[in-house]
């Protein structure tokens, strides 16, 4: 055949077989441990530790879901982490908006130093401030409390959504709420009733990175609590052996619940995620 | 100058300081400055300050001056822990890179099943590190883990293995699970600065015959640039300081193999209660960021 026949060929046919063939071979490396975790999960623990094992539980049972919520803390894992999470997330979020709103529309001087600041804060390794953060935390009697671990968390999700929301503002056009305060809008309105609500895609997102790195944080929740009933999930199910012997499949229906509020909260907002990105954070 | 932050300098219509009063910047970026002052760079100057003493936190506070950094790199294991965590980072962010980079050039054209395999190939993302270290726990179970049931099956192995307790796969092991768990960030990443190229400057470069690989070459990675330093440098650093995934699959074992500098801190905070070397472990850790960012802006961020 000739040149022009084989090229089409190529890219028609031969492309998008590799890319199909490439895609599939990573998600079956990424499905295959979740699914795993799901079989575990329905079997019961004596099946759970069998040989040989088979992928699909020869007696499907919730036995280790409901023992989850009985013989385990874990409703008041699942309690902390939301309390401490939502806290901290609307806080960040909330300040990281009025930040955009600022650096984006007004010129005071540091505007800049702001933006820069704000990015070399989001590269602090974190273990650098295991240290003085118990130190600090431990003075202030916050130990083992959820206010303690709010105001942690708040630390780390507040650079990266500054950021985000900095971008996203930045790519709202001045006319809007300028024309509005020409009009006899205070500041605050402006920003509260025009600008704000077409920021809701970038609140949407930089919601669920606080969220998602908020809920399945574990170094600090688990330095800064010492007591089962204030550990987070994220700590909790780590420490479930600790319990008695090890069910494997308790461990695994501990671990499903634990990650389904990232889930739920990534896939009911997963398409604002990319999309955000680009607007926003990427172009620097 | 109260005039000019209140807008009511003399300016021409460009110069929008009347309708936006610099005040008002300064306002309502105040909450974010106050929060990262306190709750960064405080602690920050605290954690060099603790470097300086000998101290458990609670009774003893003996002043050393500079002498914990002599020491930590005299009299303990820093200098191992340095070396697993440079390993550690480097085979974890390459292959997050070449994984990533892969990924995002295949999703990041249009055809069917696009949204499936991108959300599917963001999971590892979006577990917890925690319950991801459980899961490979469990997979690596040395008596009823599924690699060693389906390696013995294949008759790949003879025994079964204990892969997080043996000194020689402990570290291969982790870093495959850190890089399971980490690709997602950069391809997402990689992603966004791959949609963010016009697609007129293909179209430019394919009208002069170009082929796929020398698009590559000459229009994507020049257009990527600052985004694909920016994302290296931000994993590099994510798991340089890593923590979480290692400690609950190994907790830094066996013996120090797998101890990472953030776990070396760790046990030098709560198992020997030596916080002044910690900070000054801490601190070192910092600098080292600090000589990333730096290198990595001078050397790959040229525009």
């Amino acid at each position: 055949m000739n040149k022009y026949k084989f090229s089409r060929i190529k890219e028609k046919i031969m492309y998008p077989m590799i890319r199909y063939l490439i895609l599939s071979f990573f998600s079956l490396l990424v499905l295959l441990p979740v699914l795993w975790m799901l079989s575990t999960s329905l079997k019961t623990s004596a099946e759970a530790i069998s040989t040989p094992p088979s992928f699909f539980p020869k007696e499907t049972t919730f036995i280790a879901f409901k023992r989850l919520w009985k013989e385990y803390p874990f409703g008041t894992f699942f309690k902390n982490s939301i309390i401490i999470v939502f806290v901290s997330m609307v806080i960040s979020v909330l300040f990281a908006c009025f930040a955009g709103y600022g650096v984006s529309r007004f010129k005071f001087r540091g505007r800049k130093a702001m933006s820069t600041f704000v990015l070399i804060t989001q590269m602090f390794p974190s273990v650098m401030l295991l240290v003085p953060f118990y130190s600090i935390i431990n003075r202030l009697g916050l130990i083992n409390t959820h206010l303690g671990l709010i105001i942690v968390y708040i630390s780390f999700t507040l650079p990266f959504s500054t950021w985000m929301m900095i971008g996203f503002f930045r790519s709202l056009p001045t006319e809007l709420d300028e024309a509005a305060m020409i009009d006899g809008c205070s500041v605050w309105q402006a920003f509260w009733r025009v600008v704000l609500p077409l920021t809701l895609p970038g609140i949407a997102s930089t919601s669920i990175y606080s969220f998602i790195t908020s809920w399945n944080e574990y170094m600090f929740a688990f330095i800064l609590t010492n007591s089962p009933n204030m550990r987070t999930l994220s700590v909790g199910i780590a420490e479930l052996d600790g319990y008695q012997q090890i069910l494997w499949n308790d461990m695994m229906a501990a671990s499903l619940i634990a990650s389904l509020p990232s889930l739920i909260v990534f896939l009911a907002f997963q398409k604002y995620f990319v999309d955000s990105l680009t607007a926003g954070a990427v172009k620097g | 100058m109260t005039t000019k932050l209140l807008g009511k300098s003399k300016s021409s219509y460009r110069d929008k300081s009347s309708v936006f009063p610099p005040l008002y910047g300064i306002l309502f970026s105040l909450p974010v400055i106050l929060t990262l002052f306190s709750l960064v760079i405080y602690p920050l100057f605290y954690g060099f300050y603790i470097s300086l003493f000998k101290t458990n936190l609670v009774s003893r506070w003996d002043y050393r001056g500079l002498t914990n950094y002599v020491q930590i790199f005299k009299h303990s294991d820093f200098l191992i822990y340095l070396a697993t965590s440079f390993k550690f980072t480097i085979f974890v962010v390459g292959f997050h890179l070449i994984i990533g980079m892969t990924l995002a050039l295949l999703l990041n054209n249009e055809f069917k099943g696009n949204l499936i395999f991108r959300v599917i190939l963001l999971l590892p993302w979006i577990f917890p590190e925690s319950v991801i270290a459980l899961l490979f726990k469990w997979i690596f179970n040395p008596l009823h883990g599924i690699f060693n049931i389906a390696l013995q099956s294949l008759g790949i192995i003879q025994e079964s293995q204990s892969w997080l307790g043996n000194s020689s796969f402990a570290l291969p092991v982790v870093i495959f699970v850190c890089i399971w768990k980490g690709y997602p960030m950069v391809m997402m990443m990689l992603l966004a600065g791959l949609q963010a190229i016009p697609i007129d400057s293909y179209e430019a470069a394919w009208i002069d015959g170009a082929n796929r690989f020398d698009t590559f070459r000459y229009i994507t990675i020049p257009s990527l640039r600052h985004v694909l330093v920016i994302t290296l440098l931000l994993d590099t650093i994510w798991w340089f300081k890593h923590y979480a995934l290692v400690w609950v699959l190994t907790g830094g074992g066996p013996g120090n193999d797998t101890t990472i500098v953030s776990i070396g801190i760790y046990k030098e905070s709560f198992e020997f209660f030596e916080f002044g070397k910690a900070a000054a472990m801490s601190v070192v850790v910092f600098i080292i960021c600090n000589i990333f960012g730096i290198i990595y802006q001078r050397k790959l961020d040229r525009e």
